[in-house]
């Protein structure tokens, strides 16, 4: 897939991030100086014939007066953005999202009934989402550089993070703590939608799963009751209610595959389906051995057909 | 396994197979080719030399496949009956795993392109 | 200076010389091995550590070459993931702390003019224990076996359910021991340096590397007992299901991020202060001037010591925890650029003072002022915490982190490498050389690491093994993987450099810098001929002609006394000559001891549990052994050491070296119960429920009071018997009764617990508990074996009323655990009912 800069700080998509953004850039060019400054004075001083050096201007001056000053004022600034960024108290979370090895799952809480998707958030712009970040497993951390800073999931506690965003767009996120085997396969995107787009999405995803439209996808929905499928994936409006993989219920209209490891498609799916292990060595999802090629098509193309 | 790393230490190639000349003649553009590989995400089905991650293996590896006899072991190697295999290869065998596409009739032509410089 | 001042006069008896060359000669062979000298300890740490560096790096590049392009397959992530782990924890376990301590070790004695370390043997114990446990620590990696965790193995990923095999365990035992060995060399540091200097080199005369490992050594008794307990903690979870870290078990996974970080932090300034100390040691010299503002140097390195413990949860920033708290660590963050600016702006003053010479050393110091400056910075920026809400764990830290350790530490040490390789060969290395060593180091580290920052902030994380195409990271990463190799290549020269050309010789006479300090007098393997008489920090400059007296043995101490290895013990504020120390000789029984203690902890990694106890037990029998030997009492009556000054041979009581390494080690000892106390807390105030939970009942009073009157009772058995050392039947059977009440005070707190129904797997609130008591109980092991050696002693009438060092320790310590058994029960019992 294209992707573009949708990972980068440098590129802030809101608020929040354009504060950070701010503060980095006075960060940068304060830190430029002085290191012009120290290596220029240095490089003077090794180079130079032997003069006399008054101790206590040197070093009371430029070891401990200069730093203070500077890093006084910096402070009060990093105290106002922090707290500025801190925000509001918590109110009642609209979306909870809880890391699993490797992927994320995605509970709508508010105007959403039953939403429940994986790898993907979608919020309406201008509009700060409080979000609940917990983890099922191991400690994870939920970063999307454009929007916010990191903030760890930890077993045991319940973190909270606001995410808005000022343009419509696509922002890539990714796990940001170490989660074992495929801790670099843990992405994710957050689609910002204009307000009335994003509830038309919401109300879809909290729909069950659309009635396969003709013989080949009810084929595939048939191999996806019959084979393990459904042991570990729920499709909301079928017997398939599996709690250990991602919700599939409308699948076909995500992004991505296995967390970042692959874009959309029927194609991608097809391959996902038949050797996820090859693709994303030691997730939890076996591999499907039973499956005819022309089930295997059929199964894919029922999935990408639930939007 | 860290004596084969090692070994490998001084060696990351990357074929750039698109510039050779082809074994057969065929329209389009190999490097536009290799883009749409890319965008279509062949290679999570099959390895081919030059694309970046393109390691899959449900799918047999396009390696050398400038000198491949028969399309998917059954029809015999052209440029459009590919082209056509490639966008939707059930149509031509109905029991095959690999599905119908979408993509434009050039970037059918290009991939064809691409990979009959595979030598 | 007039000769007849001098302690000792011209001519020296003519075999006196021949007599001291015996002594110190160093064993040859297969001998080589039994080999103590701080000199041939500290060239085989330093190479060990060295061989480690270049190991841990081929790991980097494996890394990069892996990461040079997306979505690349040359290591899979099972590789990768022990790879990251295991370069971290080596360069930092394995590299950085042994290769400060080896330096330490070679050079401090030196530069105080002592003839040795106060405990060879220790020394040479910690080396071999270092070496053989390092070797097969690095090992595992060819077994696929290596830990995968990540250097800093947070749990819950690195516990049992997530990480099953033992990799996990090698890290924790592997590291463990390195840990312990670690301390066995901080204390013999801290004790030589303070005990051991020259006579008149009091503190404000020492050298300033001496103020910085003593500050390091400070740092290493306080800073390595919490992550001595989280790995402790760790392993009986993992083996025991004891349950500090699992949350649906009234553990706390953050309790292992402040533990470690506790160690974490000031493990970066314990690399970085030695390198510090070097860097005031040779940029002065380099530019012929004495350092600008010696006591704010010192000053400022004490500052960093004691910062640094201040500093831990800026590696938590993401944590959730609050912003008051937050900022406050991100105020002490940013107060240490004030010490640290202190000694950039005295190094670069003393460059303006002096006129530096355009030669070896020089490049390597110019180099870390501008690499380490910058890593500095951006240690600044990570203390801001909204910035570290994006930055942290990304490759920004990687760059960061790289600027710091290779800057401030890596440069420095190469410098040290030209600056004292004439120590050992007596002539410089090749300048050439050192010219490309230091450019393509000091290119390739900023080719490799600054693109970094930028990766990072262009969203690439820390630890991924591969990454997608298309985010705009593909030509960083190249760029990158390509810098890491001219980098390899600059460490390539400067090894090279010390292949062709350091030569181990015997005495050296090569003032080559024309440097002040004492180092560089004539030395061979007994230091040099006679200890000088010191009066100010910069001996050979303040008085050209002493090298000349010391050498012809005309200042203290000039030949042997008694026949064997000695030393000066001096006082340890203004160097007063006090006793005669005799330090033992070559042995095989700290090799011994070495290979069983890793023995003991690597078969237990593997589960091989009856070899791993034979191996513990061989490593305590050579300890004994070796014990048993010291101690030796008044052998020779008071010795003259020149200059009207009378030494005894023997000492007791706080004059005693002994007595020092004794209470250092009690100190390492209440900082490891200080971490416990920390987590009982921690668990007990972040408890979702009651502490302790519903259905568990606390032990009625009277256990704890029994078990706390035994302690006292027992404590007080041993003040009896320090007065009845005369008298050897009440002697022993005080000692005898004070055993017997420890096992009945131990017992008792004990079955106290598992009467009341307390078990340890059940809940977090049982594995704390049991795990102050497992504490306590492996003391009474200590303290019973210590009793019992002690006892073994008075039998065999090796200990009487002035012999009696072996007494006074057990009995220090001995006091000391029934404070700690104390401490212990009334966090147990009084806490939880103050709390509830």
């Amino acid at each position: 897939m294209k992707q573009g800069r949708i990972q980068s700080m440098l590129d802030p998509g809101s608020a929040a991030a354009a504060l950070i953004h701010e503060l980095g850039i006075w960060l940068y060019a304060g830190s430029g100086l002085v290191l012009v400054l120290v290596v220029a004075l240095a490089l003077y001083g090794a180079f130079s014939a032997p003069r006399k050096v008054a101790e206590k201007a040197w070093i009371v001056g430029g070891g401990i007066v200069f730093p203070a000053i500077v890093l006084a004022a910096l402070l009060v600034y990093a105290i106002h953005v922090g707290h500025a960024l801190s925000g509001p108290p918590a109110r009642a979370a609209d979306i909870e999202v809880v890391g699993k090895r490797w992927w994320w799952e995605v509970r709508y809480a508010t105007g959403g009934g039953h939403a429940v998707l994986a790898n993907e958030l979608r919020i309406p712009v201008g509009k700060p989402l409080e979000i609940a970040l917990s983890t099922d497993d191991v400690i994870h951390s939920f970063w999307v550089p454009a929007l916010a800073g990191k903030v760890d999931m930890i077993p045991g506690r319940t973190n909270r993070i606001v995410v808005e965003a000022r343009e419509p767009g696509i922002y890539r996120g990714q796990c940001a703590e170490f989660c074992g085997a495929q801790h670099a396969w843990m992405a994710f995107y957050v689609v910002a939608l204009p307000e009335e787009e994003f509830r038309a999405w919401l109300a879809r995803q909290a729909a069950p799963a659309a009635e396969p439209a003709d013989a080949f996808l009810l084929r595939g929905r048939d191999a996806f009751l019959r084979e393990a499928c459904a042991a570990c994936h729920t499709i909301r409006g079928t017997a398939a209610a599996g709690t250990l993989g991602p919700d599939l219920t409308h699948v076909g209209g995500r992004l991505s595959i296995g967390a970042g490891v692959l874009g959309s498609g029927a194609a991608a799916l097809a391959a996902w389906i038949a050797d996820p292990q090859h693709l994303k060595p030691g997730n939890l999802m076996p591999e499907t051995k039973t499956l005819t090629g022309e089930d295997l098509r059929a199964l894919a193309s029922y999935l990408e057909s639930l939007k | 396994m860290l004596l084969t790393a090692l070994a490998a230490l001084a060696a990351v190639t990357m074929c750039g197979c698109a510039d050779r000349e082809p074994l057969r003649p065929a329209p389009g553009d190999p490097a536009a080719g290799r883009v749409a590989i890319q965008r279509l995400q062949c290679g999570a089905c099959h390895a081919i030399p030059g694309v970046t991650g393109a390691r899959g293996q449900v799918g047999p590896p396009l390696d050398a496949y400038g000198r491949r006899v028969y399309i998917a072991g059954k029809l015999p190697q052209d440029p459009a009956l590919l082209a056509r295999w490639i966008a939707d290869a059930p149509s031509l065998a109905p029991g095959t795993a690999m599905p119908k596409i979408e993509m434009t009739a050039a970037e059918a032509r290009d991939m064809v392109a691409y990979l009959y410089r595979l030598r | 200076m007039k000769k007849e001042h001098l302690p000792n006069s011209l001519p020296r008896p003519p075999d006196e010389f021949e007599a001291l060359k015996r002594a110190w000669a160093r064993p040859k062979g297969w001998r080589f091995f039994t080999a103590v000298n701080n000199t041939t300890i500290g060239m085989l740490y330093v190479g060990t550590a060295l061989l480690f560096f270049v190991l841990a790096g081929i790991l980097a590049l494996i890394m990069r070459t892996q990461l040079a392009v997306p979505n690349n397959d040359l290591v899979g992530y099972q590789t990768y993931n022990q790879l990251f782990t295991m370069h971290g924890t080596i360069m930092m376990f394995l590299f950085a702390v042994p290769v400060i301590e080896a330096l330490g070790v070679y050079l401090l004695p030196g530069m105080i003019a002592a003839r040795d370390l106060p405990f060879p043997r220790l020394g040479a114990y910690a080396y071999w224990a270092y070496a053989i446990g390092g070797l097969i620590f690095f090992g595992t990696l060819f077994f696929n076996a290596a830990p995968d965790g990540g250097w800093f193995m947070y749990p819950p990923l690195t516990g049992s359910e997530y990480t099953p095999s033992n990799s996990a365990d090698w890290w924790l035992l592997g590291i463990g021991f390195i840990e312990i060995s670690a301390i066995a060399g901080a204390i013999e540091l801290i004790v030589g340096i303070l005990r051991t200097r020259a006579p008149g080199m009091s503190l404000g005369k020492m050298p300033i590397y001496a103020w910085a490992m003593l500050v390091v050594g400070g740092m290493i008794v306080f800073g390595f007992p919490p992550v001595i307990l989280a790995t402790l903690l760790m392993e009986l979870e993992r083996a025991f299901d004891w349950p500090f870290f699992i949350a649906a078990k009234g553990g706390d996974p953050v309790l292992w991020q402040h533990l470690f970080w506790l160690f974490g932090h000031p493990e970066v300034y314990i690399i970085f202060l030695p390198a510090a100390g070097m860097v005031s040691m040779m940029l002065p010299v380099m530019c012929r001037t004495p350092i600008v503002g010696y006591r704010w140097v010192v000053g400022a390195l004490v500052g960093v010591g004691v910062l640094s413990f201040g500093l831990w949860a800026h590696h938590m920033f993401t944590t959730g925890m609050p912003h008051l708290s937050a900022t406050l660590f991100s105020a002490a963050s940013m107060a240490v650029a004030i010490p640290t600016g202190i000694q950039i702006f005295a190094w670069i003053a003393t460059l303006w003072r002096g006129k530096m010479q355009r030669e070896g050393p020089s490049w390597f110091l110019l180099a870390f002022i501008g690499v380490f400056t910058l890593g500095g910075l951006t240690g600044i920026m990570l203390a801001v915490v909204p910035f570290n809400w994006q930055v942290h764990d990304t490759h920004f830290v990687v760059a960061h982190l790289h600027y710091v350790l290779i800057g401030g530490m890596v440069f420095p040490l190469f410098a040290a490498l030209y600056y004292w390789a004439p120590l050992v060969s007596g002539r410089k290395l090749s300048e050439a050389m050192a010219r490309w060593g230091c450019g393509l180091m000091f290119v390739g580290l900023n080719v490799a690491f600054f693109p970094m920052h930028i990766t990072g902030m262009l969203g690439m994380p820390r630890r991924v093994h591969t990454y997608a195409e298309g985010l705009g990271w593909e030509d960083l990463n190249m760029v990158s993987t390509v810098g890491a190799y001219v980098f390899a290549a600059g460490v390539l020269v400067v090894l090279a450099d010390l292949a062709l050309h350091l030569r181990l010789g015997g005495k050296v006479d090569a003032n080559v810098w024309g440097a002040g300090t004492l180092e560089w007098l004539p030395l061979d393997s007994y230091g040099s001929r006679s200890i000088p008489q010191v009066r100010g920090r910069d001996p050979l400059w303040d008085h050209p002609a002493l090298a000349r007296e010391v050498d012809s043995g005309q200042h203290y101490l000039p030949g042997t006394a008694t026949g064997g290895r000695e030393t000066i013990v001096t006082s340890p504020i203004d160097a007063r000559a006090q006793y005669l120390l005799v330090v033992p000789g070559p042995s095989w029984l700290p090799l011994i001891a070495g290979a069983g203690t890793a023995a003991f902890f690597l078969l237990l990694t593997v589960k091989m549990v009856a070899a791993a106890i034979i191996g513990g037990m061989v490593a305590l029998a050579a300890m004994l052994k070796w014990m048993w030997q010291t101690d030796r009492g008044v052998t020779h009556p008071p010795v003259d050491i020149g200059g009207g000054i009378t030494l005894p041979v023997y000492a007791s009581g706080p004059v005693s070296h002994s007595w020092w390494a004794m209470v250092v080690l009690m100190v390492v000892d209440a900082t490891v119960f200080a971490s416990l106390v920390f987590s009982y807390c921690y668990l007990g105030t972040n408890a979702a429920d009651t502490w302790p939970p519903a259905g568990v009942n606390l032990p009625g009073l009277a256990w704890p009071a029994a078990a706390a009157l035994a302690w006292l009772a027992s404590s007080a058995l041993f003040g009896l018997a320090r007065r009845r050392l005369d008298s050897p039947a009440v002697f022993r059977a005080a000692l005898l009764a004070a055993i017997a009440l420890m096992l009945a005070a131990f017992g008792t707190d004990l079955y106290g617990q598992w009467q009341a129904g307390l078990r340890a797997d059940d809940h977090a609130y049982g594995a704390i508990v049991y795990t102050v008591l497992a504490w306590q109980g492996f003391h009474v092991a200590v303290l019973f074996v210590m009793a019992a050696y002690t006892l073994a002693r008075s039998w065999c009438g090796l200990l009487d009323a002035t012999r009696r060092v072996t007494f006074d320790n057990t009995r220090l310590f001995w006091h000391y655990m029934a404070g700690q058994g104390i401490a212990g029960i009334v966090l147990v019992h009084a806490l939880p009912r103050w709390l509830g």
